[in-house]
């Protein structure tokens, strides 16, 4: 019963989703079932977020290790919390957008979130340049494939590419770096992408159907549980 | 002597007035017509009226294939488009329905020749006029469709082609899964990351640390989350059996509830219910770069000595990755984003490319079921290439040498694989 | 107010930017409240499009709607002990509708699509004029082909990478390497210019030292 009934739901729900593909009259259901997935998040958000609640206050209650910074978090999502449902600041009250401008969900939003967003973002041009060094010790054949067609690629799309090949003449223009750079994104690159997304549809379609026939079921404690 | 009259015996004066009365009643019919026929923004025309010409052939269609909430509308542009400095600035499509008065439904620009209109339903009755706007804002009515109801269709036989390949590639993964239970022995060759994995986690135990698993930033409804699932019910299992620790922030509190049962049973299937603890997994925040701020301060805090990237990640896989690799973890990682598998691979100690994701639950069961399903993604790839194949020796022998078979097989394959 | 924004912008900013050096209470402050102010907001986001925005305001015209609602009740039920195996069947709906939904998905745009995207004249009297585009374009679309196909070659599971097969499959993944290349060198001016934007803010909007 606790993994026949399981099962069985996961067996209708994805036949249906297969067949509605082909027969007009159910063709609705993605949509339907897309908005039950929206509600039901809803309801596992009150678990974790209640679960994020209960970490921090159980961390603050027993002082372990950086319990202060439990409070600015506990501070942070409860202010967030009245705010937003209680709508202050908002222009119209109540009834207008959570997001309004001019609203304290809105102001502590653009304050606070986009600037941590946006440098935690940024770090990547940081995290970027230590992933190229690693990349390009070019340890063997394929390193070293990837290190020159990054290489071409980057050069190719600043000014420095034309600057160190423009010397080639127009009949060899292909060999140009920018002209290279465009070829290797249209040819090889394409080609490569081609074969990772054939790969991936046929992993997905394997995957989709063990787990609609059941054949798969890790999720559920596999064969034993 | 008898007063002059015509062949129907009518006196002349007589005849005057009725030819005056039917002018004035001509005239008046005439009005009354333009004033109907231009139901919004209507200018009576003067002598400086733009005239243009109504587009033709107006047809509707019922939409082939659909529930009954679609139809096509079809019209000849108005010739008037044709003209230099074109006084055309659009089109108006009105639509009545159940005999009711008509009401606008859009406007278009110039050139546009078609329209679908989805808001219909099957129980009702549609009739269309299109009307083209002059640049003095007066319409110019085209006659009106004929009274249509949709229709609705309960197969799409525009995707049998789509049925057949799903046909035979799912037929192709049941009959290995069938064949492999019956105790044929199916060879799967090796993947680095995953026979890396028992290792990894015995390294975890050794070392004391934990073993980090994150399942991508996004929920269940993406395919790749599910993956990541089902390859944690492994990992779990292994970890359980090594006795080591798992720590899992996630973030979306769905893939939480799922990877919290999956954790636990993979726990009580080795026998080990009693170190299953909940707090094992946990909910971050659905914020994308905060969630990554928060399992950057788990790695350099916790130092992690495995971490498992596998799910669905987007910019952040690169910070993820990278700190995992500045706090010494083996790190094993595998996404379905091409554009993430470049970082993966500098920044991570094995990387399961596209496929191999989706494929390493079953490889990693070792069971004869699931290692069949790897053997039916064979023949999809194989089919792909023979499609290929076939198609581009037709295709380059049909334009380089004009040979008409050829040119059928191409334009075959062409129908088929264009079935979506 | 603008100047306190302006000020908590850059006190958030150089937070998190600390984190290069090493973890730091000033890092782990940004940190907390990141995680707690984005999880509010996204609760109440979530709150408010979907249980009011589409069950609320929708299910008086849509009573299946309901469905979804009770089985979001039943993902609560993981609460009680005793009752919460129940939750399971949520999770299960959450599966099926996943895995139904991309196989039909994915066989249409990443196996239809591509594969007949690759199917291209490796000869043509389209390939237009001048000495050497006709050469040009014959290499580009047999490049094209011949890597889709090794590509495909290297992804086999159930043939060992020997003999032929095996040099199709090396050929393969050095496509596929090439492929990553090509992705990592045209990701890497766009992270620098992400960068270059909080600099901006920092020594512009901020300090004031730059226009």
């Amino acid at each position: 019963m606790r993994q026949a009934v399981p099962l069985t739901i996961t067996f209708l729900v994805g036949l249906l989703l297969i067949v509605a593909v082909f027969i007009p009259p159910l063709k609705d259901l993605e949509r339907t079932f897309t908005l039950f997935f929206d509600i039901i998040a809803v309801f596992a958000f009150f678990l974790g977020g209640g679960n994020l609640l209960r970490v921090h206050f159980n961390k603050l209650r027993n002082k372990k290790p950086d319990w202060g910074y439990s409070i600015v978090t506990i501070v942070g999502f409860t202010w967030m919390l009245i705010v937003g449902l209680l709508k202050i600041g908002n222009p119209g009250n109540i009834a207008s957008a959570v997001d309004a401008p001019g609203s304290l969900f809105y102001q502590t939003f653009h304050t606070v979130l986009v600037p941590l967003s946006s440098t935690m973002y940024s770090l990547l041009a940081f995290f970027v340049a230590s992933a190229s060094y690693r990349a390009f010790r070019a340890k063997n054949r394929e390193a070293t494939l990837l290190l020159i067609a990054a290489f071409i690629i980057l050069l190719g799309r600043t000014p420095f590419g034309m600057m160190v090949s423009g010397w080639i003449p127009d009949s060899f223009s292909l060999l140009q770096i920018p002209n290279l750079a465009v070829w290797i994104m249209n040819s090889p690159n394409l080609a490569g992408q081609r074969a990772i997304m054939i790969g991936i549809g046929l992993g997905v379609i394997s995957m989709s159907l063990r787990l609609i026939l059941g054949i798969e079921r890790s999720h559920l404690g596999g064969d034993k549980a | 002597m008898t007063r002059p009259s015509d062949s129907f015996g009518c006196p002349s004066a007589v005849r005057i007035a009725l030819l005056v009365i039917a002018a004035v009643i001509g005239i008046s019919i005439t009005a009354a017509a333009q004033t109907e026929a231009a139901p919004a923004d209507s200018v009576i025309a003067d002598t400086t009226a733009v005239r243009v010409a109504p587009p033709t052939s107006v047809v509707a269609e019922d939409h082939k294939y659909d529930a009954g909430g679609e139809v096509d509308l079809s019209w000849v542009p108005s010739i008037s488009e044709s003209l230099q400095n074109s006084p055309v600035l659009g089109y108006r499509i009105y639509r009545s329905v159940n005999g009711n008065p008509e009401i606008l439904l859009d406007e278009l620009l110039p050139g546009e020749a078609e329209y679908e209109d989805k808001d219909v339903v099957k129980d009702s009755v549609y009739s269309y006029r299109v009307a083209t706007i002059a640049t003095d804002r007066s319409e110019y009515l085209s006659i009106t469709t004929q009274p249509l109801q949709p229709q609705v269709e309960n197969i799409d036989f525009n995707k049998s082609y789509l049925f057949l390949i799903a046909l035979v590639i799912s037929g192709a993964v049941i009959y290995f899964v069938e064949t492999a239970k019956r105790g044929k022995k199916l060879f799967v060759r090796r993947i680095a990351g995953l026979e890396a994995i028992d290792d990894a986690v015995g390294r975890a135990t050794e070392m004391g640390r934990p073993v980090l698993f994150i399942p991508g930033i996004n929920d269940m409804d993406d395919v790749q989350t599910l993956a990541a699932l089902t390859i944690l019910g492994r990992v779990a299992h292994t970890i359980a059996d090594f006795d080591s620790k798992i720590f899992m922030p996630v973030s979306r509190s769905l893939v939480m509830t799922a990877a919290r049962e999956t954790i636990k049973n993979a726990y009580q299937t080795a026998g080990r219910p009693d170190a299953y603890s909940d707090d094992m997994v946990s909910y971050v925040t659905d914020e994308q770069f905060g969630y990554v701020a928060a399992v950057d301060g788990v790695m350099v805090r916790e130092r992690p000595a495995t971490v498992f990237l596998l799910g669905a990640f987007f910019a952040e896989s690169l910070i993820l990755a990278e700190t995992g690799n500045s706090v010494g973890a083996i790190q094993i990682a595998g996404t379905a984003r091409p554009a993430q598998l470049p970082f993966f691979i500098a920044a991570c100690d094995f990387t399961l490319i596209g496929e191999e994701l989706f494929a390493a639950s079953a490889y990693l069961s070792g069971e004869p079921r699931q290692l069949g399903s790897l053997k039916g993604q064979d023949v999809g790839k194989f089919i792909a290439m023979v499609v290929i194949l076939v198609g581009v020796l037709s295709v380059t022998l049909a334009e380089a040498y004009q040979i008409g078979l050829f040119e059928g097989i191409f334009n075959w394959l062409s129908r088929i694989f264009s079935s979506n | 107010m603008e100047h306190i924004a302006l000020w908590l912008g850059a006190f958030l900013t150089l937070g998190i930017l600390s984190f290069l050096y090493e973890d730091n209470p000033w890092y782990k402050l940004s940190e907390a409240i990141f995680v707690g102010v984005s999880a509010g907001y996204w609760c109440i986001v979530l709150y408010w499009d979907n249980i009011v925005g589409k069950f609320y305001n929708r299910v008086g015209e849509d009573p299946m709607l309901w469905i979804g609602m009770i089985l979001g009740i039943l993902m609560l039920l993981r609460l009680v002990p005793k009752i919460g195996w129940i939750s399971r069947w949520p999770l299960s709906f959450i599966v099926g509708a996943t895995s139904g939904f991309w196989l039909m998905n994915y066989l249409a745009s990443n196996i239809m699509v591509q594969t007949k995207a690759t199917i291209l004249p490796l000869l043509s009297t389209h390939f237009g004029m001048g000495v050497d585009a006709p050469l040009a374009m014959v290499l580009s679309q047999l490049v094209v082909v011949v890597g889709t196909f090794t590509g495909l070659i290297y992804f086999f599971f159930s043939k060992e990478h020997r003999g032929a097969f095996g040099y199709g499959a090396k050929v393969g993944i050095f496509f596929i390497m090439i492929t990553f290349g090509a992705s990592f060198g045209y990701t890497v001016m766009s992270r620098m210019s992400l960068l270059i934007g909080r600099i901006d803010f920092l020594l512009g909007d901020w300090l004031g030292l730059i226009n």
